[in-house]
């Protein structure tokens, strides 16, 4: 498929990046090339083998038990930035 | 023979006997990285100070007669991406240069406890991604056999201390060959253990499907050895296998009479190197020798494992690399307006190119209109992958690959072609899609003296046919504890 500088923007928003820095064209190129690639993957045929959920597995859970959370002091010391206990961010409501 | 050339199953039996304390040994690991580390760059955290007082602390124990693991008090290196409580773990990422974890992984607690003395965090390429250790953001890895070469990656970084003689036994991990392919560019032996027998809980998740934790060590022994510190199940990661597992050291048996061996023929063709291909075809004339039975097989999908791999890599990756978001923890811009202008600038600046090319391909993988031709084929084409591993072991004990199609290459060559770079993954990934373990160790030497590595794999769980078969060889070869420089 070929991916173009709209396709860029468009992925680029969805993943929260701003690839304009370093060229957007040289972006475009690169994705290009890796996609060719995996594209590769479209000449498979694979029959009856289809993408279900493995039978063979179940979900692990484990018992709902309370044990001891990380000390708030600690957690926070690897916040950007802290208010009043909390970590802190510009306004998102307005 | 200085302590430096010795593996670490030596070492471990000198502690044994007591010819040498841990706190000699520790001053003797630090004493060579001082004087090597400047050329290698292994290291992007040295951890002295908590290394020589936990040494202290196990001469301790050793002195009260305590009974302790063979390993105690031997000197590890381990990756940037496994949290250690309190000491920096940066992913070799801007966006993680500062973050110091308030907990330990699960491998960290089992390393502790089993009275291995960490030495300091090594480098990689950010966030594992690459093959080279020329992605990290933090640090600059050489190859100790030639310093114009890479020491591969992305765990280039523990390879490289490994190879160096700075420790015998270091933690990597694996998910697409993070392992075995630096420990082929560097000459030591690493393992990637069969998927959910080592806990992933506090390693840093890149693709948490394909991830496994590992060891590297100088010799096939120190790899079984260090593999059954890291093996168990773990109640925090719910991928974790619930099973218990037999000593690989005490199973230890270097005899291959009546195994089979399989050659599957897609991984000697082009794309291969001729003094890889014929290290690794000598190697198995070399099983014949001891009576192994060689046959050749298919793997007839093998072609598609790499599509299949950067597909669901990515696509993992994007999901896994979202909490990355100047919020919580980890690097935040300077200046913004409002928040989704602070998520947008802090991952564009806080990630390097590399990242954010995986990041960009699994969003796009995984989006609307193209989920279905991209990933979802991708899962299909990783059950009919797993099918076909599941058929060639119903034929053979073993299967003989080479690790990567060329030898170490010199830095930068192919930094700039990031499709170049990927296809070097041909001979790893498919192990990773089929959960599968494998071993490298080396094999022979190429024209420039680089090592060349030999990958064994195993069907699920049978790490102890890879460790027998790769014993095998390296007491036939005398293949093993090549330290550089």
């Amino acid at each position: 498929m070929a991916i173009t500088r709209e396709n860029v923007e468009y992925i680029a928003n969805l993943a929260r990046l701003d690839p304009k820095g370093e060229g957007f064209d040289k972006i475009a190129e690169d994705m290009q090339g890796i996609v060719s690639m995996v594209d590769q993957l479209q000449e498979l045929e694979l029959g009856d083998i289809t993408d279900v959920i493995d039978t063979e597995r179940k979900n692990a859970m484990r018992e709902d038990v309370p044990i001891p959370s990380y000390d708030k002091e600690e957690i926070l010391a690897n916040a950007p930035s802290v208010e009043c206990g909390g970590v802190s961010v510009p306004r998102v409501v307005e | 023979m200085e302590l430096y050339q010795k593996t670490a199953a030596e070492l471990s039996a000198m502690l044994k006997n007591k010819e040498i304390s841990s706190a000699e040994l520790t001053k003797a690991a630090f004493a060579r990285t001082a004087a090597v580390e400047d050329e290698v760059g292994a290291y992007i955290t040295l951890t002295e100070e908590k290394a020589l007082a936990d040494a202290a602390a196990i001469d301790a124990k050793i002195a009260a007669g305590e009974e302790l693991s063979p390993l105690a008090g031997v000197p590890i290196s381990v990756k940037d991406n496994i949290c250690t409580k309190g000491i920096r773990t940066t992913c070799a990422s801007k966006m993680l240069e500062n973050f110091k974890p308030p907990y330990d992984a699960t491998v960290m607690d089992k390393l502790y406890a089993a009275g291995l003395i960490m030495t300091g965090k090594t480098n990689l390429d950010e966030f594992a991604m690459g093959s080279s250790c020329e992605n990290s953001a933090l640090q600059k890895t050489r190859n100790p056999h030639n310093l114009d070469h890479v020491t591969g990656g992305s765990s280039g970084g523990a390879a490289a201390s490994v190879a160096a003689g700075e420790v015998s036994i270091a933690v990597g991990s694996d998910t697409g060959g993070s392992i075995r392919q630096p420990a082929s560019f560097c000459g030591v032996v690493g393992m990637k253990p069969t998927y959910g027998t080592v806990s992933r809980y506090g390693l840093i998740a890149f693709a948490s499907s394909l991830d496994q934790i590992g060891p590297f060590g100088r010799c096939v022994a120190d790899a079984a050895m260090l593999a059954d510190v890291l093996r168990g199940y773990d109640k925090m990661d719910s991928t974790s296998y619930p099973r218990a597992y037999d000593s690989l050291t005490a199973g230890m048996c270097a005899d291959v009479k009546g195994m089979k061996i399989g050659l599957p023929k897609e991984y000697f063709g082009e794309g291969i190197s001729e003094e890889v291909s014929k290290a690794v075809l000598a190697a198995a004339e070399t099983y014949r020798q001891l009576g192994a039975e060689v046959v050749e097989i298919s793997l007839p999908l093998a072609k598609y494992a790499l599509p299949v791999y950067y597909i669901l890599s990515s696509a993992e990756a994007s999901s896994n690399l979202a909490r990355f978001d100047g919020v919580k923890y980890g690097y935040r811009a300077e200046s913004f307006d409002g928040i989704i202008d602070l998520y947008v600038k802090s991952r564009s600046e806080g990630f390097g190119p590399e990242v954010q090319r995986r990041i960009m391909l699994g969003t796009y993988v995984l989006s609307s209109g193209y989920y279905d031709a991209y990933y979802k084929k991708a899962r299909a084409a990783q059950r009919a992958i797993r099918a076909d591993y599941a058929k060639a072991f119903e034929q053979v004990d073993v299967i003989l690959t080479p690790v990567a199609p060329t030898t170490a290459y010199k830095a930068g060559e192919k930094t700039s072609d990031p499709l170049q770079m990927y296809m070097g993954d041909i001979c790893t990934v498919s192990v990773n899609i089929a959960g599968l373990p494998a071993m490298v160790q080396p094999c022979g030497f190429d024209s420039n003296q680089l090592p060349i590595g030999m990958q064994l794999i195993g069907p699920r769980f049978g790490e102890q046919k890879l460790v027998n078969a790769g014993l095998a060889f390296e007491q036939a070869s005398g293949l093993c504890n090549i330290v550089a420089r």
